[in-house]
C-alpha cells in the first residue's frame, strides 16, 4: 500500500474532496475476528451462530505532505442511527518490535490504535498489548472527518508524520505495517466482535 | 475466590414498600449526570414485572456452568427519570394545565406495579420484594467482561466495576442475570451496586440497611458464626438466594414471606397460605418449604413464651446488632479519618439546594460543589 506525497493533505481531509479520485485506491481484505479468540466464554457462547463481521473489503487510499498523513478508507456497512453501538474504524499501526495484528500486540511490541467512531468528531489515540488490554494511547493531534452515503462511509482520519515512544512511527521514505477494524454498530458489534485485516499491509511512505 | 465474603439477609416479613432504602441509595450514589435512571436499589410488589420490567425472562447466568447469552435492559425497560413540566404549571400563567410526566407520554416508571400483586378478592396477595446487586461469589458479568474491568474483592467479596478499564461494551449487562447493571450514557460506563465499600472499609453498614424502618436488611460475614448472616443462612436455613438456579451464588438472601390462609368460597379460612407457596419456590428455590415451616414453628414457640434465638434475630431488637461488625456511625467513621491535605480549609458556604440535581464527575467528587 503506497502513500502518495502530495503538496497539502488539508483539502483532502474532506473524504469529498475531488482530489481523492487521483490517489490510487487498494481494497483489503476483512474477516471477522475468530469466535475461539473472543476473550470470555459468555461472549463465545452469545455470539455463536450469530453472523459479525460482516464488513468484507475496505477500499482505502492515504496521502502525506511531509508533515501530516492522511488516510481515507470506505467501506460498506451504515447502521440505522439510534442503537446501542456506533459504527467504528480502528487503523493500527506497530509502534516497535513485530507485534502480531490478531493478537493485538504484546508487552515488548505493542500496537498504536487511531479509533474513529460515528458518534463522535474526536479520534481515539489508542495503545494495546495484547487482547481486551487497550488503553489511552499518546497524545497526538488527530482529525476525523466522516460521510455516510447512502449504505457507504467514507472516513478521513489524519496525524502527523513522525513518532516516538509509543507513537506509531511514520516517516517519509519508510516503510511500516498498517491494519484495520471495522465495527458495524447496528449488529452490536464492539470490542473483539468485529471485522478486521488478518494481518499487516505493507504501508510505503513516498519519500 | 474471596477470603471472605460479605453478604445481606432480607426479612420480607418486614419489608413495607417505603422505598427509604431506595431513596437513601439514590442521595448518595447516583447523583452523577447520566444516572438519573439508575436505583441501584429498587423494591418491587410481588408477583410483579419487577425492574427492570420482565428481568427474569432477560437471560444470562449460567446452566450447568456454562454462561447463558443475555440482553441488554434499555433505559425504558428499567423505567425512565421523568421529567415534569412545574416550570409550566406553577409560573406558566395558564389556569389549565396539569401536572405531567415527559409531556404525558411517559412509559412505565421503575416501580409502576406497585401494590398490583396477584390473586383474587378476598384471596388478593403480594409483598414486597428489594433488590440490589447479589455480589455473586460467580459473578457472571465479571466472567463476562473482556476487558477485566470487573473484580471481586478479595477481603469482603464485594464485586466492583472499574469505571477507568470499563469501555461500556455492556457484556455484564448481558450476563447478569438480575440485570442489576446500569449504563452511564454520558460517562459511557457501566456501573453497580457497591455494596457501600468505602463504609464497609469503615465499619459501618451499607446505607439501605441503616436507612430501613423496617429493620429488615441484615449485613454481616457469611461465615461469622456470631453474626446474623451465618445465622440466618447457615443455621436456621430460613435466608435463601433469589433465584439460586441461575447459577451465580448470590450473596443476598431472603427470609420468605408467611401469608395469612386462603379464604374458600364460603367465606373460611384455608390450611393453605395466601401467597401460593409454588410461586415463592419459583423465585427462591425448594428450600421455602422448610423455610416457612422453621418460621411458623419458632413463631409458635415463641407465642408459647418459650426462647426461640430465631425469633429475636429477626425481630431485631437491638438495631445495631443487625449489622454484625459493621456498627459503627457513619459519623464517628469520618471523624477518625484525617482530612486530606487539599480538604483542610475552611469550607465555603454550601448553597441551599432546593431540587434534584445531578452532577458531574467532578463536581460529585467534591460533594456537590461545583
Amino acid at each position: 500500500m503506497r502513500t502518495q506525497r502530495v503538496k497539502n493533505v488539508a483539502p483532502l481531509l474532506d473524504p469529498a474532496d475531488p482530489g481523492w479520485r487521483t490517489v490510487p485506491v487498494e481494497q483489503v481484505s476483512m474477516m471477522p475476528t475468530p469466535l475461539a479468540m473472543q476473550p470470555t466464554p459468555y461472549i463465545r457462547n452469545s455470539w455463536e451462530g450469530r453472523e459479525y463481521g460482516r464488513v468484507t473489503d475496505l477500499a482505502v487510499a492515504s496521502v502525506h505532505d511531509g508533515r501530516q498523513w492522511a488516510l481515507r478508507a470506505s467501506w460498506r456497512g451504515v447502521s440505522p442511527a439510534g442503537k446501542d453501538f456506533p459504527d467504528a474504524l480502528a487503523i493500527a499501526l506497530p509502534v516497535r518490535g513485530k507485534p502480531v495484528l490478531a493478537l493485538m500486540g504484546a508487552a515488548d511490541a505493542p500496537i498504536h490504535f487511531l479509533r474513529w467512531q460515528a458518534n463522535k468528531s474526536v479520534v481515539a489515540s489508542q495503545i494495546a498489548m495484547g487482547i481486551g488490554s487497550s488503553a489511552r494511547g499518546p497524545a497526538i493531534t488527530c482529525s476525523a472527518q466522516a460521510r455516510a452515503e447512502g449504505d457507504r462511509w467514507q472516513v478521513v482520519i489524519a496525524r502527523p508524520l513522525g513518532g516516538a515512544g509509543d507513537l506509531a512511527p511514520l516517516v517519509a521514505g519508510r516503510k511500516t505495517g498498517i491494519g484495520f477494524a471495522v465495527w458495524m454498530g447496528g449488529n452490536d458489534e464492539r470490542g473483539g466482535i468485529k471485522a478486521f485485516s488478518i494481518d499487516w499491509a505493507e504501508l510505503a511512505l513516498d519519500a | 475466590m474471596s477470603k471472605r465474603q460479605v453478604a445481606m439477609v432480607m426479612d420480607l416479613n418486614k419489608c413495607i414498600g417505603c422505598q427509604t432504602c431506595t431513596v437513601a441509595c439514590k442521595t448518595l450514589w447516583t447523583r452523577r449526570e447520566g444516572m438519573e435512571h439508575m436505583l441501584w436499589n429498587t423494591v418491587n410488589t410481588q408477583p410483579g414485572a419487577g425492574t427492570p420490567h420482565g428481568f427474569e425472562s432477560m437471560g444470562g447466568g449460567f446452566r450447568d456452568g456454562v454462561a447463558q447469552p443475555g440482553q441488554r435492559p434499555s433505559v425504558e425497560d428499567f423505567g425512565k427519570a421523568w421529567n415534569f413540566n412545574h416550570e409550566e404549571v406553577f409560573f406558566g400563567g395558564k389556569g389549565e394545565i396539569s401536572l405531567a410526566a415527559d409531556g404525558g407520554k411517559h412509559g412505565k416508571g421503575p416501580n409502576w406495579d406497585e401494590d398490583q400483586g396477584g390473586g383474587e378478592f378476598p384471596n388478593s396477595h403480594y409483598f414486597y420484594l428489594p433488590r440490589i446487586c447479589n455480589h455473586c461469589t460467580h459473578p457472571a458479568c465479571l466472567e463476562a467482561c473482556p476487558r477485566k474491568a470487573i473484580s471481586k474483592r478479595e477481603d469482603n467479596g464485594i464485586v466492583l466495576i472499574d469505571e477507568d478499564r470499563c469501555k461500556g461494551y455492556r457484556f455484564c449487562q448481558e450476563a447478569c442475570p438480575y440485570k442489576k447493571i446500569y449504563y452511564n450514557e454520558v460517562e459511557e460506563v457501566s456501573q453497580k451496586c457497591i455494596f457501600c465499600f468505602p463504609r464497609i472499609d469503615e465499619g459501618v453498614t451499607t446505607a439501605c440497611s441503616r436507612q430501613c424502618p423496617g429493620r429488615v436488611r441484615f449485613v454481616g460475614y457469611l461465615d461469622d458464626p456470631e453474626g446474623p448472616i451465618w445465622k440466618f443462612v447457615t443455621k436456621h436455613k430460613v435466608a435463601l438466594p433469589l433465584h439460586a438456579e441461575y447459577g451465580t451464588q448470590p450473596n443476598v438472601f431472603y427470609v420468605p414471606p408467611l401469608s395469612p390462609p386462603k379464604i374458600d368460597d364460603e367465606g373460611n379460612p384455608t390450611d393453605e397460605p395466601r401467597i401460593p407457596t409454588e410461586y415463592l419456590v419459583s423465585l427462591f428455590g425448594n428450600g421455602v418449604h422448610d423455610a416457612l415451616k422453621t418460621l411458623e414453628r419458632e413463631r409458635e414457640r415463641n407465642k408459647r413464651g418459650e426462647k426461640s434465638e430465631l425469633m429475636d434475630l429477626l425481630i431485631a431488637r437491638k438495631w445495631l446488632d443487625m449489622f454484625g461488625p459493621f456498627q459503627k456511625h457513619p459519623r464517628d467513621a469520618a471523624r477518625n479519618r484525617p482530612i486530606p491535605q487539599n480538604q483542610q480549609k475552611p469550607r465555603a458556604p454550601q448553597q441551599q439546594v432546593s431540587e434534584i440535581r445531578f452532577y458531574t464527575k467532578e463536581e460529585f467528587k467534591k460533594g456537590g460543589r461545583a
